[in-house]
């Protein structure tokens, strides 16, 4: 299980490494959306705090993006998932994360 | 702190006296009200009435005790006092879009007023004529100029733009002034001349100012962040990505520190690390007396569940002492290198003064640098 959180950590920082996310092609923008959807659904509830104190202050404001992204396109149980990622990322990003999310130019 | 609610409505603008015993504020219309300190009291003493559209900017020159305004009507005011009637002179801005933004250069012989137009009209008194003539700064601005401050030299001008980016020209006046010399910006400085521009932020620019030796220039934009620019790095950029609601102003309070406000409504203490090159957020400035937690009776948490599905108490109200966003602070006393006061005033009509001393005593963590 400790080996499973450690993959999932990976893989969040990868996702959100990932040239994709900001690629300029909308199929890889897709493309990146749905895997970072995938990511986050992979943690369990009680991990995703310490996994969003693991990021960085621009991973913070990408994940945001992200999970406003996800909103806009809500599957089954998205967005569920992703209001919990929300509300821990907006307690370490502060309200100027979303603010970014609003006024970004290069969008996710 | 002392705060004094002057207004109902949004102080669109203010700028003090020398002896900061007057301040000129327009009360959201197109006129600019003279109130004077008298004792703990603020009794106005001038209307000045001849824009004929929201007065946007006001400066008032410490030396020469001339005021400038500037407004939607795109017309600015040099104001004289003569016996105790303040008489305006209209400045032909050449501008076909609202006026957003005046200030005085360090020597009072010209002003800087920042418009929709997308350039800068650059004032100065012309002797033979008798009147103000102005010239434009233009290229490469690409939006509405929402804010201005000069370098000490009384050459320099940095600009912050609805376009994303901060901007610093030179505004060189061979009629008024001589030749300047080099600064860490530059040794070139023709009018108009381009000094530097960051590179985009993703946010209008509401603020922009030098430190007191002009060597640094700092500013915010509406996507929540603060950047400094240093002179002494090469022009290199810091920024910091805030955890705010977009602020609309800034000062230097010592050569390292800053103090910026805004839709938080509360200010807020920023530092510059030189060695590091860095940003860092130092604390909220308003840190409101701990009120009595009272307790909630059965009744009002399970009314707060239903309304709101939480029985928190917390954020109910605004506990800062700005009712509403803060849109300009002044530096009172001290200089930029400094400061002992500073002003603020917001959309909630109030003005505040916050004493530094007091708030370094009062808020134990807070370090100026």
């Amino acid at each position: 299980t400790r080996r499973r959180t450690g993959e999932a950590l990976r893989a969040l920082h990868t996702a959100l490494r990932s040239p994709g996310s900001t690629g300029r092609s909308q199929a890889s923008k897709e493309q990146a959306q749905g895997t970072m959807l995938k990511v986050l659904t992979s943690f369990k509830s009680s991990e995703i705090e310490q996994a969003v104190n693991s990021l960085d202050r621009n991973g913070v404001d990408l994940l945001m993006k992200y999970i406003y992204k996800g909103f806009e396109k809500p599957t089954e149980n998205s967005s569920a998932i992703l209001l919990q990622w929300h509300e821990k990322a907006l307690a370490v990003g502060g309200l100027g994360s979303i603010v970014r999310v609003l006024t970004a130019r290069k969008t996710v | 702190m002392a705060y004094h609610s002057f207004l109902l409505e949004p102080i669109s603008c203010h700028a003090w006296n020398k002896d900061r015993s007057q301040i000129a504020l327009c009360p959201n219309n197109h006129e600019v009200h003279i109130y004077r300190k008298d004792g703990a009291k603020w009794s106005k003493v001038h209307e000045l009435k001849e824009h004929n559209g929201q007065v946007t900017g006001i400066d008032w020159a410490p030396e020469s005790n001339r005021l400038v305004t500037c407004g939607t009507d795109r017309n600015a005011y040099v104001w004289t006092l003569k016996g105790n009637v303040w008489k305006p002179t209209l400045v032909i801005l050449r501008i076909n879009r609202a006026a957003r933004c005046v200030k005085w250069s360090p020597k009072e012989n010209k002003f800087a007023v920042g418009s929709g137009s997308r350039l800068i009209s650059i004032c100065y008194f012309e002797q033979e004529n008798d009147w103000w003539v102005c010239k434009h700064i233009k290229k490469p601005i690409r939006s509405t100029v929402l804010s201005l401050d000069w370098h000490p030299n009384n050459v320099l001008l940095a600009a912050g733009s609805c376009d994303f980016k901060c901007r610093i020209f030179s505004a060189y006046i061979k009629e008024v002034e001589e030749r300047p010399s080099p600064t860490p910006w530059g040794s070139k400085m023709p009018f108009g001349e381009l000094m530097f521009e960051s590179s985009s932020s993703c946010g209008w620019v509401h603020s922009i100012c030098f430190s007191a030796s002009g060597s640094r220039v700092a500013w915010v934009s509406h996507d929540s962040t603060l950047c400094l620019a240093d002179a002494g790095k090469k022009m290199a950029v810091a920024s910091l990505c805030t955890e705010t609601l977009p602020l609309l102003a800034v000062t230097f309070i010592t050569e390292n520190s800053l103090v910026a406000a805004g839709h938080d409504c509360c200010p807020m203490l920023f530092t510059y690390e030189e060695s590091q090159g860095a940003l860092t957020f130092g604390g909220k400035l308003d840190v409101p007396k701990q009120s009595s937690q009272r307790g909630l009776t059965a009744r009002e948490r399970f009314q707060n569940l239903d309304k709101k599905a939480s029985s928190d108490t917390a954020n109910a109200s605004l506990d800062t002492l700005h009712k509403n966003s803060i849109s300009q602070i002044s530096v009172l006393t001290g200089g930029k290198d400094k400061c002992s006061q500073f002003c603020t005033t917001g959309m909630d009509g109030g003005m505040s003064i916050w004493d530094v001393k007091s708030l370094e005593s009062a808020l134990k963590d807070l370090k100026i640098k």
